[in-house]
């Protein structure tokens, strides 16, 4: 049968052939050309050398800025969604009744469109009105003035962003499933109790799940926009202005698209490095058990 | 079954021909609804020379335009000005522009102006009119409006619509507070005091009433006699002393009633749109806003009592200042009809006929371009029926309006100088350092705009 | 092994401690969109319990919040525009994917592995990267402010799509095609007949994916749509938000009728979803 699969199996996969050369390939290598030119949208783009990358490097203190906020949204909202979807996963992996409704319950806030969930949450972080600021009220603390602020900008997304861990909780329930009976039930013999069991079996068996999530996760982080953009617009004094955002208001109400091209790159760069240092770790926490 | 596990190769055939058929509609419909349907143009009259007229306006506004419209073409027999409403900002606007099919005239925020002509993308109005006309135009027009459509020598924007700013108070808690509505503070520091008395506390120290905050330091730096830029030099001049000065009076009070507490009040209020204005409510005793809530007073608050006075000057300020802006109209450079759009944009903005113009003017309630569209009876008619535009009008016709100056980074101008500004007030810098790193940041973007074009990149930065 | 009465009791003490937080928000917003704007605005802060609870229920019920925030957007429109915009999406991500991932699981042919690498690979290149050359080439196409750049892309197959696809058609013995080729079936015929027929969960797990990712698009109507007729609903929402900013109610009668129809269909494709997860396993 070999004979003619060679012909079947690149017509099959033409569409993603032409999808990969079309919109990513030619994207990509195009867009690394124009990160070496001054380009407006009023053709032609004019080569710069590595200017672009000079300035980012040397003359937008805001790079940086917009660094340092993504990097603290990482490190914040992808741990902590990682421990909130193991726990609800393994709470709901529990033999008990109602587990279908509560499932939907924790799924709920991921499946609301987010510009729904962030029209909510402004509004839920009002400091005069919002439920948050008025429950602290009734124990008699004053609140923050929350996406207002500062100092609590940021957490405010990681808190919205821990809302809708709906999603990963699912992949992990997923992962549970597939750990073998025989593994719980060998770690009983041995005499572990629960804690044990959770600790020596489940949590292994789950680190690939784990690790695909962080992985996700990660780059998902990095490229965090749409919240921040409908919700601070990068305010309060750029606490909030998250590369991505950045980017995008450099390249479409500065129309330096070049610039932004070269900012993309070194995200890109940094996407890439930061999953190869993943990779390189899982042998050392990742358990392929198969 | 059998029949449909073994159909017949006839059968077999015309079950695909009639799924291909099916598949085949299906895909044309869809296309048809996503990329065909375009209504066909209204042309009233197809034997014209087309003129194509992109605004941003909407409802009520794009009824005001359509009926400007209707006026020029009723008006003579060589153009038809075709107006239609385009959404995406100037980012759409700008493809089309400088993808070669811009449309003969849109009107547009007045940033652009300093933006797309630096990038040669704006057609000089100078030129499109003899120049005597010109000259007698730039004498009569209010400063404002000339200001920002100058970029470099040449002209290149006509105002549809100009705002500026002044203080609305309402007499009532002037008197419960034993004031005297009818002296209004004539100086910042009289306002000042005034504001302290109208400020309202709950029991717990939580603001219920402002009295006054200052908020948008360009206003300010217009009242203190401030500058933002210099021409001659190309320096940013944030740092200058009286724009300081403004930035920390501005900070020494939301320092004396508390910035969070004030962001806090103010968040619970409802939005600022027309009828739900918080000043409606009793939110401020006195707040600084722009002309249009004259009308939406009249419409959704007909009974409410309240005055308008110009911003008092500091001691040693500008009496009758403020920042101000506008739409403006403009012709891009690859405009296909210039005489057509130009004879448009002449029409509505009453070039040569100001008392015309005058009633354009009165249906949108905007502020017009020169002081004798203003002096027209259609327009003072306007006045009597809103007594409260006449400060407006006022201040309009005064030298110390400032606007933002002419650079081509304005949009990035505007966005540092509003961060230096919540810098100052958060206490995060000092409203001295806050301006110079903005100053410091809008230097080098300036600088470096047209790194590229080694060619005209002199003229782009304005070096003679 | 089935728990102990108490820890089944603790865990749904745990659970519904949990899930307060995750639902509350919710039932908020669908009660702010029924209350009149006083009671949304109280002159003085809320401070006692009493005052607390009965904020949560709309006194009076202000239905009318519902067909005037219907009047400030198009709804009808924008709906039929995301309804679209969904069914040609997920008709053709799910298609093009399917075909791909058939070729990458089940067929053998010269640079299969290097191919399914590089598509793999491209999960991980930021969307930014992409964006702005994209654009140009829109914009050069001459498609800019069309449906065109939201819906050609999905024609040429999903990276995360033909990973799942893939993962679930090589848990169908290969037996089973090879059978369907002895009876003189077409790789197509093996594909229709025998493959797709037992990948339902996983199809309608990629479409319920791409139908939630096409609803919830943002950024891709911010940049290329510019008439409000041709405005989705997230889009729309959003400029709902900028132009009525304080007016709360009718904000949340926006958001609770955009959100109730996916919960609905969440409903209802529940099930099938979540087998369409688990079969389908998240292992390399």
């Amino acid at each position: 049968m070999a004979r003619r699969n060679n012909l079947a199996g690149w017509v099959l996969v033409s569409p993603v052939v032409v999808g990969l050369l079309v919109f990513t390939l030619y994207p990509f290598l195009a867009s690394l050309a124009l990160s070496f030119c001054e380009y407006d949208l009023f053709p032609p783009p004019r080569g710069v050398g590595a200017w672009n990358y000079e300035t980012m490097f040397t003359r937008d203190p805001l790079v940086w800025k917009s660094l340092t906020n993504v990097l603290y949204y990482t490190a914040l909202a992808v741990p902590l969604g990682i421990v909130m979807g193991v726990g609800l996963a393994l709470l709901l992996d529990a033999k008990i009744k109602g587990l279908a409704v509560y499932r939907t319950l924790f799924f709920l806030p991921s499946i609301v469109p987010v510009v729904a969930t962030s029209v909510l949450w402004i509004w839920l972080l009002n400091p005069q009105i919002g439920l948050v600021n008025t429950l602290l009220r009734l124990v008699g603390i004053e609140g923050p003035t929350w996406l207002a602020s500062v100092a609590w900008s940021k957490p405010s997304l990681v808190f919205m962003g821990v809302w809708g861990v709906g999603g990963s909780m699912l992949i992990y329930l997923a992962g549970l499933k597939d750990i073998p009976a025989s593994l719980y039930e060998a770690a009983v013999v041995d005499g572990a109790n629960a804690w044990q069991r959770v600790r020596y079996v489940t949590l292994p068996m789950l680190t690939p799940v784990i690790f695909f999530n962080l992985v996700m996760g990660m780059i998902g982080a990095f490229q965090y926009f749409t919240q921040a953009y409908v919700m601070t617009q990068g305010g309060p004094l750029d606490s909030t202005r998250f590369y991505a955002l950045h980017l995008f208001f450099e390249a479409f109400q500065y129309l330096k698209m070049g610039y932004a091209s070269a900012m993309a790159w070194v995200l890109f760069i940094i996407v890439v490095g930061v999953t190869a240092l993943l990779f390189r770790s899982q042998h050392r926490w990742v358990h392929y058990g198969r | 079954m059998s029949d449909e596990e073994e159909p017949t190769s006839r059968r077999r055939l015309l079950l695909w021909l009639v799924r291909g058929l099916f598949i085949a509609a299906a895909a044309v419909g869809m296309l048809w609804l996503f990329l065909g349907y375009e209504p066909p143009e209204e042309r009233r009259w197809p034997g014209r020379e087309k003129v194509v007229f992109w605004h941003m306006w909407t409802s009520n506004w794009a009824e005001v335009v359509r009926r400007i419209c209707d006026r020029f073409n009723d008006s003579q027999d060589r153009y038809e000005v075709v107006p239609l409403t385009v959404f995406g900002g100037s980012l759409k606007t700008l493809i089309a522009t400088s993808g070669g099919d811009p449309p003969d005239c849109m009107a547009q925020w007045e940033a652009v102006i300093p933006a797309w002509a630096a990038r040669g993308a704006l057609t000089p109005l100078d030129t499109l009119m003899p120049a005597e006309e010109w000259r007698a135009l730039r004498d009569r027009m209010y400063p404002a409006v000339r200001d920002i459509g100058m970029y470099q020598d040449h002209f290149y924007g006509l105002s549809t619509g100009m705002n500026v700013w002044a203080v609305y108070y309402r007499p009532e808690y002037f008197r419960q507070t034993g004031l005297d509505p009818d002296k209004f503070p004539e100086t910042l520091e009289e306002l000042d005091a005034l504001s302290d008395r109208l400020f309202q506390y709950d029991k717990d120290g939580r603001i219920t009433r402002i009295g006054f905050t200052p908020r948008w330091l360009v206003h300010y730096i217009a009242t203190f006699g401030g500058s933002l830029y210099d021409p001659a030099t190309r320096q940013i001049t944030f740092t200058n002393p009286k724009n300081v000065e403004a930035l920390e009076w501005i900070t020494s009070r939301a320092d004396r009633y508390g910035f969070e507490r004030i962001l806090q009040f103010e968040s619970g209020l409802s939005t600022t749109m027309a009828a739900s204005w918080p000043f409606i409510s009793g939110a401020y005793a006195m707040v600084l806003d722009g002309q249009w809530r004259v009308e939406q007073l009249a419409k959704y608050a007909p009974e409410l009592e309240y005055r308008v006075a110009p911003l008092p000057p500091p001691k040693g300020g500008k009496p009758l200042a403020c920042w101000s802006n506008g739409n403006f109209t403009i012709i891009p450079s690859g405009a296909r009809n210039k005489a057509g759009a130009w004879a448009f944009m002449r029409f509505w903005s009453g070039v040569d006929k100001p008392e015309r113009a005058a009633e354009f003017y009165t249906w949108g309630g905007w502020l017009p371009i020169t002081p004798d569209v203003a002096a027209a009876p259609r327009y003072q008619a306007y006045c009597a029926t809103y007594p409260h535009f006449r400060a407006f009008l006022q201040i309009m016709a005064s030298p110390n309006v400032q606007v933002t100056p002419p650079v081509p980074v304005q949009a990035y101008m505007m966005s540092r100088l509003t961060w230096a500004e919540d810098a100052a007030l958060r206490r995060h810098l000092s409203p001295r350092e806050a301006l110079e790193q903005a100053a410091r940041e809008t230097q080098r973007e300036l600088e470096n705009m047209g790194i590229g074009r080694e060619g005209n990149r002199k003229e782009m930065l304005n070096v003679k | 092994m089935k728990h102990p009465w108490y820890i089944r009791l603790a865990i749904h003490a745990a659970l519904v401690a949990l899930a307060l937080p995750f639902c509350m928000p919710l039932v908020w917003m669908v009660g702010t969109s029924l209350k009149e704007d006083a009671q949304i605005f109280p002159k003085e802060v809320v401070t006692t319990v009493p005052e607390f609870l009965s904020q949560w229920w709309p006194n009076p019920f202000r239905w009318a919040n519902y067909p005037e925030a219907l009047r400030y957007v198009p709804f009808p429109i924008y709906l039929r525009n995301t309804l679209m915009l969904c069914a040609v999406n997920v008709a053709a991500a799910v298609a093009s994917s399917a075909l791909a991932a058939y070729a990458f699981a089940k067929l053998e042919w010269r640079g299969r592995s290097i191919l399914f690498a590089v598509v793999i690979a491209t999960i991980i290149l930021p969307g930014e990267v992409r964006m702005i050359p994209t654009f140009a080439l829109y914009r050069w196409l001459g498609w800019y402010g069309t449906y065109l750049p939201l819906i050609v892309p999905a024609f040429f197959g999903n990276a995360f799509f033909i990973f799942l696809l893939r993962q679930f058609f090589r848990t169908i013995p290969d037996d089973l095609c090879d059978a369907a080729r002895i009876d003189g079936c077409s790789e197509w015929g093996i594909l229709w007949r025998v493959v797709l027929p037992l990948s339902k969960p996983a199809l309608a797990t990629c479409g319920l994916f791409q139908l939630l990712g096409t609803w919830n698009d943002f950024n891709g109507p911010l940049l290329y749509l510019n008439d409000q007729t041709k405005y989705t609903l997230a889009y729309g929402l959003q400029q709902f938000l900028g132009a009525y900013g304080g007016e709360w109610s009718k904000l949340m009668a926006a958001a609770t009728v955009f959100t109730v129809p996916i919960i609905v269909l969440f409903f209802l494709a529940q099930k099938t979803f979540i087998q369409g997860i688990s079969t389908t396993g998240m292992k390399g």
